[in-house]
C-alpha cells in the first residue's frame, strides 16, 4: 500500500494557488504528475516557437495542463450544484473521469505541437500525431499504472473521453465544449505569457454566469437527440462575445504570427529532410549520430517509445550539429533558425485581396462575390509557386508556402453543433446561438493566412513572387472585363 | 496538368446526382469513394465526425469559388446548421459508371448512419480493428441508439454490394 501524499500546492501565473488536497482522486492526479509522460511535458513548449516573437511565451505544456486540471475542477462544481439543485444522483465515477482527461488532455503533444503534426501528415507518421501518441500513453504507461488505483478498465475510460472528444454525457462538457477546461486555460495563459493586451476574457464573469442547459444535437439535417450541457445565463452577453472576439485576435496575434509560423517552415525544412535521409540508411548527412533520438524516431516511427524520447529541447540541443550537416538543406535552415535568421515573409493573400478591394461592398452579395475572387486568385497564385519551386530548386524549397484558416466561432468542419455553437439564454428562457444574439459574433469571418517565405537575399525568389501575382491580378482583371 | 483539387471536390458533387446535403455527408461520401477505389487521393484523418479531410473542405471552397458548386447553409430543426452543396453545369457532365453509382447510393444514405458507417470502415481500413461496429459504438454512444447501428451496417451491406474498383473492408 502506497503511503498517502500531504496535500499538494503549485503557484500558477494564471491561477495562483493550485492545490492538490488528500482525497483519492486528487492525491491520484498528483501521483500521474510525478509519472515520466508528464513531467515530459516541462520539455514541451506550449506555443512552440513563438517565444521567437514573444520572449515571456516560454510556458510549457505542463503548466498548462495542471492549470486545466484546476480549472476543470471548478466547472464540475458547476454541474454538481446543477445536479443538486435538481435532485439527481452526482455521478463520481464520470466526474472522475473527466477530470482525470483534463489532466492528461496533452500528454502526447509531440516537439513543437502542432509543427510536429504537421510533419506527421506529411511523411504520414503515425506517432507525430499527438492522439495517437496520447491515447497510447493514457491507457499503457506509467500514467495507466497510477490511474489502476480506480480500477483496471479506468485508464481506458479517461483515453476513452479524450478519444471520443465530443460529449457522451454531462460531465464530460469539463474536457469537449466550447467553455472547456483546456480553452479557458490556454487563452488566458497563451495571452499573458506572450505579453499581448488584446484577447482578454472576462473569466470569472464567465464561470459565475455558466449555467447547465438541454440544446439539440445532430449530424447535418438529422437530429440525434439533445444533451446537456453549458450554456451561459443572460448576464454573460458582452462576456461572450469578448471571449469569441479573444480568439479571433489570438489567432492573428500570437498563434498565426508570421514570424512564427516562418520558424516553424525552417523547422519543417530541417524535418521533411532529415527524416527520410535517416530512415533511408543515410542518417550521416543530417550531422546527427546514429542514436540520436530524433535519427532514431525516423527509422522507427511507429515505435511510441521513439516518439516520445523527443521533445523540445531535443531538437534545440541538435541544432549545432544540424547546422553543421553535410545535407546543405538541413545545415542551412537549422543555422537560419539557430541564429533567428528567420525569412522573409510576403502576405501573399492581403497583397491579392488589396489589388482587388476598394471600399468593402456593402452587400452581403458583393462581399460573398469579392471573397471568392480572392480565392480563386488564391488558387491560382499557390499552383503558380508550387510549379516554380519545382523548377527552380534550392537546399530547400526557396519560397515556403503557409497556407491555412482559422475560424473563431463558426467551424467549417462537419457539422454544426453542441461542440461548436455558444449558447446562451434569452428572454422567456429560451436557448440562442450566441451569432443569433450578437451582431460581433455574427459579423466573425475565418483568419485566412496565405503567405509566401523567402530568404532575405534570393532575389530570384523574390521576384517570381511578385511577378506571380502581378500576372494573376492581371488575369483577373481581364476575366472580370470579359465577365 | 493535374486536375486541381476544387475540381475533384466538384465532381464528387456531381456524380453524387448533383447534390450532396450536409458537410458531413460530403466527407463521408468522398471517403467511401476513396475507399472504394474511386478517389482522387484526398487524404483522410479521424476527427470526432469519423474520418476528415482538410484538404476535402479547402476543396470544396474553391470549387465554389470558381462557380462549379453552389453552397447554401440552412439552419436545422435540431438548432444547428447544415450546407447544401449543388453542381453547377460548369462541373461537367456527371459519369454514369460505376463511380457515380456508388456515389449516389453513399449519398442517399441518412447522415447519422453514414458517419457510422464510414467510421466503421475506417476503423477496419486504417486501425485494423478487429469489431469496427463495437468500436463505432463505443466512440459515438449517443449516435448508435434507436437501431441507427444496424441500419448503418445494412446501408454499409448494400454499398458492399455494388461495383467497386477496390474491395470495400468486408464489415458487413
Amino acid at each position: 500500500m502506497r503511503p498517502p501524499l500531504k496535500p499538494q500546492r503549485v503557484r500558477d501565473p494564471v491561477h495562483n494557488l493550485i492545490e492538490f488536497g488528500t482525497d483519492l482522486l486528487e492525491e491520484t492526479m498528483w501521483r500521474v504528475i510525478q509519472t515520466p509522460p508528464f513531467q515530459r511535458l516541462r520539455r514541451v513548449r506550449q506555443l512552440g516557437f513563438s517565444e521567437l516573437v514573444y520572449p515571456g511565451a516560454t510556458h510549457t505544456r505542463f503548466a498548462h495542463s495542471i492549470g486545466v486540471f484546476h480549472t476543470a475542477r471548478r466547472l464540475m462544481r458547476i454541474i454538481e450544484r446543477h445536479i443538486g439543485d435538481n435532485r439527481l444522483q452526482f455521478q463520481e465515477a464520470q466526474a472522475r473521469t473527466a477530470l482525470a482527461a483534463a489532466l492528461v488532455h496533452d500528454v502526447g503533444h509531440g516537439m513543437f505541437s502542432h509543427a510536429f503534426e504537421e510533419i506527421g501528415k506529411a511523411l504520414d507518421l503515425k506517432m507525430a500525431h499527438h492522439e495517437a501518441v496520447s491515447d497510447l500513453l493514457i491507457r499503457d504507461s506509467e500514467i495507466a499504472e497510477v490511474l489502476r488505483v480506480y480500477g483496471s478498465g479506468f485508464a481506458d475510460d479517461v483515453a476513452d473521453v479524450i478519444k471520443r472528444g465530443r460529449p457522451g454525457n454531462l460531465y464530460d462538457a469539463v474536457v469537449s465544449s466550447q467553455f472547456d477546461a483546456d480553452r479557458l486555460d490556454y487563452m488566458r495563459r497563451d495571452r499573458l505569457m506572450s505579453g499581448v493586451q488584446n484577447s482578454g476574457i472576462d473569466f470569472e464573469w464567465l464561470v459565475a454566469n455558466l449555467e447547465i442547459g438541454r440544446v439539440g444535437a445532430g449530424v447535418d439535417e438529422t437530429a440525434v437527440g439533445e444533451i446537456d450541457t453549458f450554456i451561459l445565463g443572460r448576464k454573460a452577453h458582452h462576456a461572450a462575445e469578448t471571449y469569441v472576439t479573444a480568439l479571433f485576435q489570438l489567432y492573428p496575434t500570437v498563434y498565426l504570427h508570421k514570424t512564427t509560423r516562418g520558424a516553424e517552415k525552417l523547422f519543417s525544412a530541417v524535418m521533411l529532410r532529415l527524416v527520410p535521409l535517416a530512415r533511408d540508411g543515410d542518417a550521416a548527412r543530417t550531422g546527427l549520430a546514429d542514436n540520436h533520438p530524433l535519427v532514431r524516431f525516423a527509422r522507427e516511427p511507429d515505435d511510441i517509445a521513439r516518439a516520445t524520447a523527443l521533445d523540445d529541447t531535443v531538437f534545440w540541443g541538435a541544432l549545432p550539429m544540424l547546422a553543421e550537416a553535410p545535407d546543405a538543406g538541413i545545415a542551412l535552415a537549422a543555422a537560419r533558425l539557430r541564429e533567428r535568421r528567420l525569412l522573409k515573409c510576403v502576405d501573399v493573400r492581403a497583397r491579392l485581396g488589396a489589388s482587388l478591394a476598394g471600399d468593402r461592398p456593402a452587400d452581403p452579395a458583393g462581399w460573398a462575390a469579392l471573397r471568392r475572387r480572392v480565392e480563386r486568385l488564391v488558387i491560382r497564385v499557390e499552383q503558380r509557386l508550387k510549379e516554380w519551386n519545382e523548377a527552380n530548386a534550392g537546399p530547400f524549397p526557396r519560397i515556403l508556402v503557409d497556407k491555412t484558416a482559422r475560424d473563431p466561432y463558426k467551424r467549417f468542419q462537419d457539422s454544426k453543433g453542441p461542440l461548436n455553437q455558444i449558447h446562451i439564454r434569452g428572454d422567456g428562457d429560451r436557448i440562442h446561438d450566441m451569432a443569433d444574439h450578437s451582431a460581433v459574433v455574427a459579423a466573425l469571418e475565418p483568419f485566412h493566412v496565405f503567405r509566401a517565405y523567402i530568404a532575405g537575399d534570393d532575389a530570384g525568389a523574390r521576384e517570381a513572387v511578385e511577378k506571380i501575382m502581378a500576372d494573376e491580378i492581371d488575369k483577373a482583371g481581364k476575366d472580370d472585363a470579359e465577365a | 496538368m493535374p486536375k486541381p483539387d476544387y475540381q475533384k471536390a466538384a465532381e464528387i458533387v456531381r456524380d453524387a446526382g448533383g447534390r450532396i446535403v450536409g458537410r458531413t455527408r460530403l466527407q463521408k461520401v468522398a471517403y467511401l469513394l476513396e475507399l472504394a477505389g474511386f478517389g482522387e487521393g484526398f487524404a483522410f484523418e479521424y476527427r470526432h465526425y469519423g474520418p476528415y479531410s482538410e484538404n476535402l473542405t479547402e476543396a470544396i471552397v474553391g470549387a465554389d469559388a470558381f462557380g462549379l458548386i453552389t453552397e447554401e447553409e440552412r439552419r436545422t430543426d435540431w438548432g444547428g446548421w447544415y450546407s447544401t452543396f449543388d453542381a453547377t453545369p460548369d462541373a461537367g457532365r456527371p459519369e454514369a459508371g460505376p463511380r457515380a453509382r456508388f456515389a449516389a447510393a453513399a449519398a442517399a444514405i441518412d447522415a447519422v448512419e453514414l458517419e457510422l458507417a464510414a467510421t466503421a470502415a475506417y476503423l477496419r481500413a486504417v486501425e485494423g480493428c478487429d469489431d469496427p461496429w463495437a468500436e463505432t459504438a463505443r466512440r459515438k454512444p449517443e449516435k448508435v441508439g434507436g437501431g441507427r447501428l444496424e441500419r448503418a451496417r445494412e446501408a454499409y451491406r448494400q454499398l458492399l454490394a455494388l461495383e467497386t474498383a477496390r474491395p470495400l473492408p468486408p464489415i458487413a
